[in-house]
């Protein structure tokens, strides 16, 4: 066994590395113990409680600086703590606004299932009064069988994914609590087959008691000893599970039908949380227990509704500390439409675009203090305290190249930092605006936010002509355009010059909140208010004069109207023009910008059916050795050989004669060893199978023939042979 | 002690990869049907022509404990590459290192061990984490023993603090009432917002054979989303990400994948995989029969020699009328009675030495499911 463990390569690359060679066959074991001091480190970064937003928490601090510039190459552990710090910070802001978008949007719903709580509580008080003793009694109490149903709301979830849910019904839950319920959360594991009944009991007296159950039965008199406890019996119990339909039907049935018999002593509700339609539930459990439920029905908005909202605040509002380039958000518009559609695997990838963003960058801890109000103040005490190779690093940023004036030192660094603040709020300004007309005719943010961060739409709208030009297009195929994303800020400009006078009003309400910042723009949209006005009080006029059908008159009328539309068009593409400039176009753009889409990709979707064959396939790829660089394509006895092995097999069908595998295998091995020793230039594999007796040369080919397949199988790219076929192999992965 | 028990872990590992191949095999019955047409013809056309197939048995095959020694022995090719693929690899520890912190899983994949670097990884850059490595390429791997460890580790440190908070010494053994894998990760749970230590769990092949059913993956879930636990695994089989929902892979296991190929040779994770040239055949048959007859009576393994010799002189012949081979037996004193006889053949068959045909006359015959070679071989040995 050791010698498996101490293999020629490990040792080498690993060197330090001392493992135990018992280990490898142990099931478990503990490598090491954390040091002391590390982890207190550890875990005051780790942990998300207590973290402070502003100048306290901010990665500079004098002391370190100093140290930093009197050693100036700082030790890459300062400046990791830096990025960590501000990736904390900048992830718990969107955090938080993601929280509460999310939070806002379930709101109405959460207050709708509390009334309703409410209500059926009350009416349930009001009819039945028990006192403890009468609580306690093991058996039922005989009264009229409707008051033995449950009342019990199903909520439409809307979505196939269940996966966004978790985190509703998480908040439903706390909504609940924090109103006087007592709440049970569980879920289809609590409902399973292994566990049966008990299971989901213990489940759900675990969740309701604050102390462990040690010892205690889990049964409903448990449960109703706790309920009459002191301050709980005045309170309903409110079950809720958020995947209704993946529970065993059995299970929930039979629990279904164990609490209905409580149910006039304890006051229990269900929540549950339906994927499909209204009927499911019907479908699903078992009559008896069917008959004992009170059924409601509430829904839940839609993912798009929540996706909507979540660009709105996190992508836009907060854009000006962490912000995404064009091909990172067409990628991600592009993975939540086709790859699954869920909310958390959205927020999940752009947990991970943040995180690759502070540990790839280098200067984008300099991001950070883009929340502060004195944003050049503090980059100004920063850079005196930055060492040069730092600076230097914010010199060679890649849009600074071309920037002539930023050589001139500290000062114009923080001149561009400040433009670029102010040029992304606008930009954020801008958007919003734009989303207001889109939330009129029910567009999708995502397609626009895409749009309104290409740089090239940008470039192409900086004269003139071209942005009539690139609008014209957007007419002739704003269908096409629109499907790929490409258009939709076209369709919003349309989408005003056919607004009614009441929504273009409403608009240039929101308009007037959204563009405090730029006066400019302000004042136009206050003008442009007033003459909505006065077309306002046309209207009333116009609808009179419809009725009488005077249509000169009414055309007049709607003139007067579209050009008040032409106006507020003309103005959104005024503003569109001068302030909505994609931050890739803005120097330094990278301290707060992420753009490498390969690396977010490959860091989310992990491919390794494809990957592993590739690896396979084109090992000369990575391990970058002389004998690959004659021809890639040849197979060489000095290739990796599992490689070999399966380019062998890729010229086989479903099924791998072992035997004819075997045998190309050896020809690779053996025959090009003899031209290469024709060369006079043997290869390693040749060199130490020389001077070997044929039989050890046998048993090396044999060996290493073993050694490969089972590699490919642990790859899960091959079946064994069976007892049917013990000469052939199958294969398992068929193209890439 | 150490050593023999290991040995007898070593037994059993090898064993229980004797089973799984097995079981794999009644799949890969099943997978034949569900094949699309056209490979169906392709697997039919293969069967057809498998008579003039080419056997394994026709490979001038050396001794296995030969081709074992060459094997652990084998030179790795391409040391120097690998050796500097690795090294490339060092310098994104302290990138993998900040994802950690950040919350995310790491989880490593790409052709080639990851063992050995994977262990370096956490021995030079995570020295602030209590690091436990689970080696989930063995069969062996029992998730209740390392639940159990994780709630230790967790324990020892809440309990300091919570004698510090409180001033009371705490009990030193955890609470009862920990049956099952299910309470066990239930407390982990509950204590690790408190506790004041970070575990780092370090699994390799997390799509090993003793983790991959759903029960131990929802189980890792769960501790990986625990406030003072992060999870550094590897996957080697290309339809891992299959074990986990969206829920487990995105809001529990928190995956940030990466792609590694080492194409260091799976050694340790394929020791207990069998040898392809000896794992089917006559071969592996020839001994497990040698086995299995040596633990027999010399009465029985008479018995067996009657019908080896009988099949090996009539090989044209379906098999053995079972009353021919009673009446061959009576006669050379092996047998009493009927009963006897039927002793031995229930012992045969169970082992799958001896199989019972219907004879073109409509008789139950017993027949050897041995090639002749295998079975003059085994005839040798037996002796």
């Amino acid at each position: 066994m050791a010698k498996h463990q101490t293999s020629p390569q490990s040792a080498s690359s690993q060197g330090a590395n001392s493992q135990d060679a018992n280990h490898t066959l142990e099931p478990f074991f503990i490598l090491h113990k954390a040091q002391p001091q590390a982890t207190v480190v550890e875990k005051v970064s780790k942990s998300r409680k207590g973290r402070k937003k502003g100048i306290e928490s901010s990665p500079k601090s004098p002391e370190k600086s100093k140290r930093t510039t009197s050693d100036e190459q700082p030790s890459n552990t300062l400046y990791e703590q830096w990025w960590f710090k501000a990736f904390n910070e900048i992830w718990s802001l969107i955090q938080s606004s993601i929280e509460g978008v999310l939070r806002d949007i379930n709101l109405k719903l959460f207050n709708e299932v509390l009334q309703w709580i409410e209500d059926s509580f009350s009416e349930i008080k009001s009819n039945v009064k028990l006192s403890s003793s009468e609580i306690l009694q093991p058996y039922p109490l005989l009264a009229d069988t409707l008051c033995r149903k449950i009342p019990t709301a199903f909520v439409l979830t809307k979505n196939a994914e269940f996966v966004d849910d978790i985190q509703t019904f998480c908040d439903l839950g706390s909504h609940l609590k924090a109103n006087r319920c007592h709440v049970a959360n569980m879920s289809a594991l609590d409902f399973s087959l292994k566990f049966g009944i008990g299971g989901s009991v213990r489940s759900l007296l675990r969740q309701l008691h604050s102390e462990p159950l040690d010892g205690k039965i889990a049964d409903m008199l448990t449960l109703a000893k706790w309920y009459c406890e002191e301050e709980k019996n005045d309170k309903p119990i409110v079950v809720m599970i958020d995947d209704m339909e993946c529970c065993n039907a059995d299970v929930l049935g039979n629990f279904i039908t164990m609490l209905s018999e409580w149910v006039m002593k304890i006051p229990i509700f269900f929540i549950m949380g339906v994927a499909t339609t209204i009927e499911a539930p019907k479908n699903m459990l078992p009559s008896d227990a069917l008959q004992h439920l009170n059924p409601s029905k509430l829904t839940l908005g839609t993912p798009s509704d929540r996706m909507n909202s979540l660009v709105e605040s996190v992508l836009v509002e907060v854009c000006y500390c962490f912000s995404l380039g064009h091909e990172v958000s067409v990628f991600l518009r592009n993975y939540f439409l086709r790859h699954d559609g869920t909310i958390t695997s959205f927020i999940s990838a752009l947990k991970l675009a943040c995180s690759k963003h502070f540990s790839l960058e280098s200067v984008s801890f300099l991001g950070l203090y883009m929340l502060d109000q004195d944003s050049e103040e503090r980059w100004s005490e920063k850079f005196v305290y930055l060492p040069e190779s730092m600076k230097r690093c914010v010199l060679n940023l890649h849009s600074c190249k071309s920037e002539k004036n930023l050589q001139g030192g500290v000062g114009s660094i923080v001149q561009q930092l400040s433009d670029l603040k102010a040029s992304q709020r606008f930009w954020s300004s801008v958007v919003l605006c734009l989303f207001e007309v889109a939330r009129y005719s029910k567009m999708q943010f995502l397609d626009i936010f895409c749009e309104a961060t290409d740089p090239k739409m940008y470039c192409m709208n900086g004269s003139e002509n071209s942005l009539k030009k690139h609008f014209r297009c957007g007419d002739k195929n704003s269908t096409a355009r629109s499907s790929s994303g490409v258009g939709s800020i076209t369709r919003v400009i349309h989408t005003i010059r056919e607004m009614p006078v009441a929504a273009l009003s409403n608009l240039l309400d929101k308009w007037n909140n959204h563009t405090e910042e730029m006066t400019e723009i302000n004042e136009e949209v206050k003008k442009l208010q007033s003459v909505l006005a006065s077309v306002d009080e046309g209207k009333v006029y116009e609808e009179n004069l419809h009725n009488i059908r005077n249509r000169k008159s009414v055309s007049v009328i709607s003139g007067k109207r579209n050009s008040a539309n032409e106006k507020v068009a003309m103005l959104l593409d005024a503003m569109i023009r001068k302030y909505m400039k994609p931050l890739e176009c803005m120097t330094l753009h990278e301290i707060i910008c992420f753009r490498d889409v390969d690396v977010l990709q490959s860091g989310l979707i992990g491919d390794p059916r494809k990957t592993i064959q590739l690896d396979l396939l084109k090992c000369h790829s990575y391990l970058s050795c002389s004998c690959f660089s004659s021809d890639a394509k040849n197979l060489s006895p000095s290739m990796h050989d599992t490689s070999i092995m399966y380019k062998l097999a890729q010229e086989f069908g479903d099924v791998i004669n072992l035997y004819e595998w075997y045998q190309s295998f050896k020809t690779v091995l053996t025959s090009s060893s003899q031209t290469s020793r024709k060369r006079g230039r043997p290869s390693p594999a040749s060199k130490k199978a020389k001077p070997l007796p044929p039989s050890e040369t046998e048993a090396l080919i044999q060996a290493r023939f073993c050694g490969a397949v089972t590699e490919l199988q642990i790859s899960g790219l091959l079946r064994m042979p069976t007892k049917r076929r013990p000469d052939f192999i199958q294969r398992i992965a068929f193209g890439l | 002690m150490a050593p023999k028990r290991k040995k007898v872990e070593v037994e059993e590992e090898e064993a229980r990869a004797q089973v799984e191949v097995e079981e794999e095999d009644e799949e890969e019955e099943e997978l034949a049907f569900s094949r699309n047409y056209f490979l169906a013809k392709e697997v039919g056309s293969a069967s057809g022509k498998r008579s003039a197939a080419r056997k394994v048995s026709e490979i001038n095959l050396v001794d296995e404990q030969l081709l074992r020694a060459s094997l652990s022995e084998l030179p790795t090719k391409h040391e120097k590459e690998i050796g500097s693929l690795l090294e490339s690899y060092k310098g994104l520890y302290s990138n993998w290192l900040f994802e950690l912190r950040c919350g995310f899983g790491l989880l490593m994949y790409g052709f080639g061990s990851k063992k050995a670097f994977l262990e370096d990884f956490a021995s030079s850059t995570l020295t602030s984490y209590t690091v436990v490595v689970i080696n989930g390429y063995l069969a062996s791997v029992n998730l209740k023993q390392v639940m159990t460890t994780i709630a230790e580790i967790l324990w020892e440190h809440y309990k300091c603090k919570a004698k510090i908070s409180t001033g009371k010494k705490q009990q030193t053994q955890l609470p009862n009432g920990l049956k099952s894998v299910d309470d066990i990760v239930t407390f982990i749970v509950d204590i690790s917002d408190d506790c004041n230590c970070s575990v780092c769990l370090l699994i390799h092949n997390i799509d090993g054979p003793a983790l991959r059913d759903p029960d131990s993956q929802q189980h890792l879930a769960r501790v990986s989303c625990c406030s003072c636990i992060c999870l550094v695994a590897s996957i080697d089989h290309v339809n891992a990400p299959l074990l986990w929902d969206k829920k487990m892979a995105y809001t529990q296991f928190k995956w940030s994948w990466h792609h590694v190929p080492t194409f260091v040779p799976y050694k340790v994770e394929g020791l207990f995989n069998p040898l392809i040239l000896f794992s089917s055949g006559h071969v592996q048959t020839t001994k497990t029969a040698l086995v299995v007859l040596q633990s027999l009576t010399p009465n029985a393994q008479s018995v067996f020699r009657v019908l080896a010799e009988f099949q090996l002189a009539n090989e044209k012949e379906e098999g053995m009328h079972v009353s021919e081979l009673y009446t061959k037996c009576r006669e050379q004193f092996l047998v009493s009675s009927q009963v006897t006889l039927n002793a031995h053949l229930t012992e045969f068959k169970d082992h799958k030495l001896v199989k019972m045909r219907r004879h073109s006359d409509g008789q139950d015959c017993l027949h050897i499911p041995l090639p002749t070679n295998a079975l003059e071989k085994l005839l040798q040995e037996l002796v």
